[in-house]
């Protein structure tokens, strides 16, 4: 059976990938859902090639690490499969370590031009409908007080300074007239009346007799 | 944005015409109104305070990524003349001249910062940055990444 290849180029960078259509969900016989190899070729480097995990690490180590590198200063990205670091700011290492036993790890010096051109080559395959997606961009999400930048002050203060003036101004006006119930002062009250009370009892009795 | 500007010399009439293919005539009818939103910068000689809505830093946001997409060729010719500065200097020392023409033209460059800008020496780490960030988000995910790294910033 042929299989399907599709092509991915960008500048110095190419990415090839075989495969078949998945007939038994009645795909198109151009598209390309089981992917049987892949070859990524950087100009004057060795070619990389394997399996379909190693595509998806691959894709997912130069995504993280471009995140990395836009988000932060220091970059650097470790897996079983794959390790990148940036020795400074022109030059990142690649460490591709072989899954096979006795292979050593591969070391690839790359510019700057190069690695966008990769990131490039792996957005193309990911936005081709013609081949099932092997892995996606892991984005973090920005953090919620990143966006109380934009709230509009002004508007704020318009609609909630003057009702909270208002009430607080009447809280220290109506208080100033508050009387509050004083329970000592009461009894000493209600003492004075009784005493009243007694001696009018007794003037009463007296004027009586 | 201004990075994008350095690279093409009509770039304020490019952002208006990516605007209108994008839609965003509404948030960006006109070069003023782009202008007013880049006056928000601090670091400019015509600093205006004019309060960025979010839906203003999207569309802006947009724009720069359907530029980034546009231009990719010369930002990557400009990365690797940086890479290769011994074989290819000039498209490098092009693009950093007039960068430090433009920030000398609308910056207020008695700004510490901006004097960090216009350092040929110290420069380099900061105009790589922008321009590797503005390569590494020229693809459809591209406008999630830079939105992502400017809100982070």
């Amino acid at each position: 059976m042929l299989q399907n290849k599709l092509v991915f180029n960008q500048s110095s960078v190419r990415l090839e990938i075989i495969g078949l259509p998945d007939y038994s969900n009645n795909e198109n016989k151009n598209q390309i859902s089981i992917i049987s190899q892949w070859k990524l070729m950087i100009i004057d480097t060795p070619l990389i090639e394997g399996n379909i995990d190693h595509l998806s690490s691959i894709m997912g180590a130069f995504y993280s690490y471009s995140n990395f590198l836009i988000n932060n200063d220091n970059a650097f990205y470790e897996s079983k499969f794959i390790d990148i670091i940036a020795e400074n700011y022109f030059t990142h290492k690649v460490l591709l370590k072989s899954s096979k036993p006795n292979i050593k790890p591969l070391k690839i010096n790359i510019g700057n031009a190069v690695l966008s051109d990769i990131i490039n080559c792996f957005d193309q395959f990911n936005a081709s409908i013609k081949v099932r997606k092997v892995n996606s961009v892991v984005l973090d999400n920005p953090p919620k007080k990143a966006f109380l930048k934009f709230i509009n002050k002004d508007i704020t203060f318009n609609y909630i300074l003057p009702p909270l003036i208002s009430l607080c101004s009447l809280f220290l006006i109506s208080s100033s007239f508050i009387y509050l119930y004083n329970l000592s002062e009461d009894k000493e009250k209600k003492a004075l009346i009784n005493s009243n009370n007694t001696l009018h009892s007794i003037k009463s009795i007296n004027t009586i007799l | 944005m201004l990075t994008l500007e350095t690279i093409d010399l009509n770039g304020a009439q490019s952002l208006l015409n990516l605007s209108n293919n994008l839609n965003l005539n509404k948030i960006l009818p006109n070069k003023i109104t782009i202008w007013k939103l880049r006056n928000n910068n601090p670091m400019r000689k015509s600093y205006i305070n004019n309060k960025i809505t979010i839906e203003a830093f999207d569309a802006l946001t947009k724009i720069t990524v359907e530029m980034s997409k546009a231009l990719y060729p010369y930002i990557r010719e400009i990365l690797q003349s940086r890479d290769d500065i011994d074989k290819n200097p000039y498209p490098w020392n092009d693009f950093k001249n007039r960068f430090i023409e433009l920030i000398n033209e609308r910056f207020n460059i008695n700004s510490m910062r901006v004097k960090k800008l216009i350092d040929r020496n110290g420069n380099d780490k900061i105009l790589l940055k922008n321009l590797l960030t503005l390569a590494l988000c020229s693809s459809d995910e591209g406008y999630q990444k830079l939105r992502t790294s400017l809100l982070n910033f």
